[in-house]
């Protein structure tokens, strides 16, 4: 018997449940380098997106810490007019869908991205990110408060009609309370979690060791938070579920499906096995030929229902 | 993503030479790897430029700072490599009188150039006689090293007259000076620049580096960039 991967986001069929976690994919800069990863993902997650180009955080960015890494990269990107103008073509020309990651410091950052990119062929869904911990306003900011988080989802709903996945931060006391107001807001999915907030400090000068001080926690560390957060949100709310954080292997996927999640994303375990979406999809085949529970759709409802 | 395995590693001076088992290409010179060894249980990999191979093996210069790279410097040691990647140094365009310039540890980068250069001068500059046996990497004929407190910007100024084009590789601060007074004197500069790096092909921007006043990722645009794109030291 081999397993049936295809699962659903909401009412977007996807024939794998592995896509890239925002941020931690480059496709076009991929195949440069010779590394068809676009091919591997049911769908391409994109670097978010700022209505104006910035440059991002100063270095260093990244700091390797037990379990994982910190990283204080600071949402570097085009802007959105560059953005809809050169890497939204170049991308799509993959021709795999998108989800487009918008961020923003304040509520019309988001609304413009949505009406901006509303008309755009190819994008399967725009990703809500109100959850980096790296900027100084915005972002965290939002949805570290329910009705903060309400407000942006329900200005993006009246500006698109394209499908809105939150994603949220698992920095708040209550994630599921943040899920019920994007749920409120008219989201259709969350995206669950971004990186936690975390500091390193250099041996040498004692001091934090990022430019940005401060960064994101990922990697392995995060797999329980993140999973904690799937299950609090899932029993508060309808909203389909991604998984995200820490994912590394079919293990690490089926924990996040028996959680509650529809789908999952792998980031930072990626950036030292560039196709690790392969292997973590046929690893997943494998484990649900193993258990006899052949479907993708069916896991969660054997398990924690 | 390859595996290989450390077939020898010996001391020079206050570095390792860490020869992998030819599994992988080694790309041409100033390009780099992300190697990590599976016995490390760390999240990421580290990226190291080639410094020599033949048939049957590749060797990086290494620099012991952590387990990571502790884990590497162990004969049998099983390593996953990805790459090569990178623009390295375009020896096709150094022109007719290359010079090559380095500084400490970075030097290594230029054996393999060296190679494709052998009529072209070593400049380079240590912070002591031990640190300076990295020089030994480099097979070129010609060679003239300073070690502290010796400035290597004095020992190039006559040098840059004659030069078709500066090779550059070592600590940033060396090589953005050695791009400046290239650009003084006219002289084409390729300089090979350093950046902590998580993924190596695009991914994760964290290797940024200023170039022409904006932030890059370095793995994208170098590591081995034109001197002009640097901001004088």
């Amino acid at each position: 018997v081999s397993a049936d991967l295809s699962t659903s986001v909401g009412a977007l069929a996807l024939p794998h449940p592995v896509m890239n976690a925002s941020g931690t994919l480059d496709a076009l800069a991929a195949r440069a380098a010779g590394l068809a990863v676009d091919a591997e993902l049911a769908l391409l997650v994109t670097k978010t997106v700022t209505p104006l180009a910035r440059d991002g955080n100063p270095a260093p960015r990244v700091a390797e810490v037990a379990g994982g890494m910190l990283n204080s990269i600071g949402l570097p990107n085009p802007g959105l007019e560059a953005f809809a103008a050169m890497v939204l073509p170049a991308t799509r020309a993959l021709g795999r869908p998108l989800v487009v990651s918008i961020g923003g410091f304040e509520h019309a950052d988001y609304e413009l991205a949505c009406r901006t990119l509303d008309g755009e062929q190819g994008i399967a869904a725009l990703e809500l990110n109100v959850s980096c911990p790296n900027v100084k306003s915005g972002c965290i900011s939002i949805g570290s408060e329910p009705a903060e988080t309400e407000a942006v989802v329900r200005l993006c709903r009246a500006a698109t009609g394209l499908p809105l996945w939150v994603k949220l931060s698992p920095n708040v006391a209550d994630p599921a309370e943040i899920a019920r107001a994007a749920e409120r807001g008219g989201a259709d999915a969350l995206v669950l979690t971004n990186t936690l907030r975390g500091l390193a400090i250099d041996h040498r000068t004692l001091l934090p060791l990022l430019g940005g001080v401060t960064g994101g926690l990922s990697g392995p560390a995060l797999k329980p938070v993140a999973l904690a957060a799937v299950l609090a949100c899932r029993a508060a709310c309808d909203l389909p579920i991604v998984g995200v954080g820490g994912i590394a292997s079919g293990w690490d996927a089926l924990e996040f499906l028996a959680a509650g999640a529809s789908a999952v994303q792998v980031g930072s375990a990626a950036f030292r096995e560039p196709l690790l979406a392969r292997r973590v999809r046929e690893e997943l085949a494998t484990l649900l030929e193993e258990r006899g529970s052949v479907r993708v759709s069916a896991v969660k409802t054997t398990t924690l229902d | 993503l390859t595996r290989s395995r450390v077939a020898a590693c010996e001391p020079l001076g206050p570095y390792l030479r860490v020869r992998l088992e030819r599994t992988f290409p080694p790309g041409e010179p100033g390009q780099f790897h992300m190697l990590r060894p599976l016995a490390y249980d760390g999240l990421l990999a580290r990226p190291l430029s080639a410094v020599a191979s033949d048939e049957a093996s590749v060797t990086f210069l290494i620099q012991v700072r952590g387990p990571a790279l502790e884990a590497l410097a162990r004969v049998g040691a099983e390593v996953e490599v990805l790459g090569p990647f990178g623009h390295g140094f375009d020896a096709g365009a150094a022109g007719a009188a290359p010079l090559l310039v380095g500084g400490g540890f970075g030097v290594a980068l230029l054996a393999p150039l060296s190679r494709l250069l052998p009529a072209a001068p070593l400049l380079a500059a240590f912070r002591d006689a031990e640190a300076a046996r990295a020089a030994e990497l480099v097979p070129a004929a010609e060679r003239e090293l300073v070690l502290a407190p010796g400035n290597v910007l004095d020992a190039l100024a006559p040098r840059l007259a004659g030069a078709s084009c500066v090779l550059a590789a070592g600590p940033d601060g060396l090589v953005r000076a050695v791009a400046a007074a290239a650009a003084v004197a006219g002289v084409p500069c390729q300089v090979a620049l350093e950046a902590p790096m998580a993924c190596g092909y695009g991914a994760c921007y964290s290797c940024a580096v200023s170039l022409e006043g904006k932030l890059v990722r370095l793995c994208v645009e170098g590591p081995v960039v034109a001197g002009d794109r640097l901001a004088p030291a």
